[in-house]
């Protein structure tokens, strides 16, 4: 009688150079009974098997020719969630530890398996490893979709049974909580942790979540304990470098983000955070310095990221070399076919292209970094093309761009200094303050004259007003919250509406992702309470 | 390149073309074969570690972890490996466990190795909660440690006269990494009708 085997329908991708690995991982899977097993030599194959397949197992080498390493692999997957949770993601390695370091938590391998093993040694990790993902499946799916209340749920009933993920459990609500907004439950949850244990994924949660209450110094303190206690616990430096420079001390947070640069100089995202830091104090030989090293080591590489062709574009124009900036642009937009027209590729191009004395090939830039619209671009990119419209002449443009940006955060300090600095860049100073003044002046007026036409009974008449500039603003979460209290307060007047409830229900959501913790979002809360019993006592 | 650097790498490319012959002995169910492999590779991952000692770069990892899992794990391995009974027992076992695996099963494997050299039919590997403390320990059936070894390991010298120091001084390195809460982890060596090595881990 045929055996079947436990693993004839798991799915395993194998990912090595070496082609002799790649046979004997073949053979031990085959020992094993694995039928599904495709294999791959190369990092641009395995993502595109990737892409288009869902696999149970990967089994990925850590030392990867071309430019890679396993670690860097995993980082794009995960980033780009082109690979859900669910997915066992085992790094094999002939050392544990050698020059490889502790990443976020977030793209950590499931496993390391250090070559040489026998195949009942790897089955017996296959086996682990799949009763873990099958235990923790709710939780996993529920954080690819981003429902932290679920996964909270999830993770409470698995910590209520006590078994042996109860410690995977608490680690993946820790997340959840600071994920979910319920930052001081968070920071409870992750002193209770640490009392028990302090492992420096709890400490890091810890940190994570005073910083996100506010309070930096207990976070800064926290992370500076934890790098002398983890030194190669790389989330630490990237947290700490992060909280420098919120507190405006940029020479601190470089200094941060080198030694930790010193300890893994492979890794990309230690030098793309040095050049976000230096981009913000204007430091652009330091963001060059930066930006050099990960382009010259993504070139050729699959895992290339446009923006940082990009952002190095954008320092070489800064520092008054155009013409090698055009050079680089041009590279990245005729080889990176799929980025083409990338918004923020063709936005510093057109600056480029201007500032090297080509007007044409500028006008043409800009065309392609609007040509996608300019209303759902996130922030960096949207000032981006703001800046290249100002360059190129159109000021018009480019002011409303900045003002739309102003009118979506009116509170966010930090952004304002970044619109101003665009205006200044383009001899606008004087324009600066004027219209960031301008922009929440109108926001102010808005709001006010919807409250007037609301006092005054006009209640369908004001909801119509917030509901146009809610959708016209969708990033400021007053606006938001005002035109879904509206629209529920018009319903819960003049009578039921299932149109106006459930747009109310759209905004109510979209704020409640953006700030968990708005005021205005009880107040929602408790005025759908009142029309589900207004309207179900009518109906008895 | 400073030979440090050149070391590691030569270790790194001789793991990996034992990897290889190590598959293909298994294959063909050469356990003998299979044996030397793996032992001369675990010596390898020992010069490294020891190598990492010295620079004070030899940092613990640690997280909850599953006694039983590992206990499993290292008799399937080394039961594959020789002809003598290599039996698990983890009915004492702890749930969970806070320590750095691949460091701990390191140690063990090291344990295991020296065993089979002494051990006349059976080797037991067990893991048991010892009341805030959790107790690996590796039993042979041999003739015991010889009497100046026993008891609490301390100060160990990394190389002595029979060729084990590096194993025993490595051993006491990685418990020593584990602390909590003022306790840190101790290696013991005993003879019980053979020789036992044991490694405590605090709570």
């Amino acid at each position: 009688m045929a055996i079947v085997s436990p693993y004839s329908n798991t799915s395993v991708l194998i990912l090595d150079d070496l082609p002799e690995m790649r046979s004997s991982l073949r053979s031990q899977l085959a020992s094993l009974g694995c039928e599904k097993v495709s294999v791959s030599g190369n990092v641009k194959d395995a993502l595109e098997l990737c892409k288009q397949n869902r696999f149970d197992v990967i089994l990925c080498d850590f030392y990867l020719s071309g430019g890679t390493d396993g670690q860097q692999f995993l980082e794009y997957l995960r980033n780009r969630r082109i690979i859900g949770r669910s997915t066992v993601f085992v790094m094999v390695t002939a050392e544990k530890g050698y020059d490889n370091v502790v990443t976020a938590a977030e793209c950590l391998p499931d496993d390391y398996l250090l070559k040489p093993f026998t195949a009942d040694a790897l089955k017996s990790r296959i086996e682990r490893l799949v009763e873990k993902k099958k235990r923790l499946a709710k939780a996993d799916a529920m954080q690819d979709k981003g429902n932290w209340p679920e996964v909270i749920a999830a993770c409470e009933e698995i910590i209520a049974a006590k078994d042996r993920h109860l410690v995977d459990a608490m680690r993946i609500k820790g997340n959840a909580l600071i994920m979910a907004g319920r930052t001081e439950n968070a920071v409870e949850f992750y002193q209770q942790m640490i009392a028990m244990r302090p492992m420096p994924w709890a400490q890091l949660g810890l940190a994570r979540a005073l910083h996100l209450s506010g309070d930096m110094t207990g976070g800064k303190n926290t992370l500076q304990s934890l790098i002398i206690d983890s030194p190669k616990m790389m989330a630490a430096y990237d947290l700490l470098g992060r909280m420098h420079q919120e507190s405006g001390d940029h020479d601190e947070a470089l200094a941060v983000l080198d030694s930790a640069c010193e300890i893994s100089p492979n890794s990309l995202a230690r030098h793309r955070a040095i050049a976000s830091v230096a981009e913000e104090t204007g430091d652009y030989s330091r963001v060059e310095q930066a930006l050099n090293q990960v382009v010259k080591k993504t070139r050729n590489s699959p895992l290339r990221d446009t923006s940082d062709f990009a952002r190095l574009g954008n320092a070489l124009t800064e520092m008054g070399e155009p013409g090698k900036a055009v050079q680089l642009l041009e590279e990245a937009r005729t080889s990176f076919k799929e980025d083409a027209n990338n918004p923020l590729l063709s936005a510093v191009e057109a600056v480029a292209q201007q500032k090297a004395g080509r007007p044409e090939q500028a006008a043409q830039a800009l065309t392609r970094a609007m040509q996608g619209g300019v209303s759902n671009l996130p922030q960096e990119i949207a000032l981006a093309v703001a800046k290249a419209c100002l360059a190129t002449g159109k000021q018009d443009e480019g002011e409303n761009i900045l003002k739309k940006l102003v009118q979506s955060s009116p509170d966010a300090t930090g952004l304002h200094g970044k619109v101003s600095a665009v205006l200044r860049d383009n001899g606008l100073a004087e324009r600066a303050e004027q219209l960031v003044a301008e922009s929440k002046r109108e926001i102010i007026q808005l709001n006010n004259e919807a409250v007037r036409r609301a006092r005054a009974g006009q209640l369908t008449a004001a909801a119509e007003m917030l509901v146009e500039a809610a959708n016209r603003l969708p990033g400021n979460v007053q606006i938001v919250t005002n035109a879904s209290f509206a629209l529920l307060f018009d319903v819960y007047t003049n009578g039921l509406d299932p149109a106006k409830i459930r747009m109310a229900q759209q905004f109510q959501q979209s704020a409640q992702t953006q700030n968990p913790k708005h005021p205005k979002l009880a107040e929602i809360t408790e005025l759908m309470g009142r029309i589900r019993s207004k309207y179900a006592a009518g109906k008895t | 390149m400073d030979f440090a650097d050149l070391a590691a790498f030569t270790i790194h490319d001789a793991k990996n073309r034992l990897a290889l012959v190590a598959t293909r002995a298994e294959a063909n169910g050469d356990a003998e074969t299979l044996r030397g492999i793996l032992e001369s590779s675990a010596s390898l991952t020992r010069l490294l570690a020891y190598y990492k000692a010295e620079k004070e770069s030899l940092g613990a990892e640690i997280d909850a972890r599953v006694p039983a899992d590992l206990v499993n794990e290292l008799a399937l391995d080394i039961g594959k490996q020789t002809t003598l009974t290599i039996s698990a027992d983890w009915s004492g076992a702890p749930q969970l466990w806070f320590y750095d695996e691949n460091l701990v099963r390191m140690v063990l494997l090291n344990a295991l190795y020296n065993a089979l050299r002494f051990a006349q039919k059976n080797i037991v590997i067990s893991a048991v909660d010892r009341n805030e403390w959790l107790e690996f320990s590796i039993a042979d059936d041999g003739a015991g440690f010889p009497p100046e070894q026993l008891g609490e390991q301390q100060n160990m010298q990394p190389v002595s006269r029979d060729g084990t120091g590096l194993g025993l001084y490595l051993a006491q390195r990685v418990a020593a990494l584990h602390r909590n809460a003022g306790r840190t982890g101790r290696i013991e060596l005993n003879n019980e009708g053979g020789a036992v090595f044991r490694l405590l881990l605090p709570q």
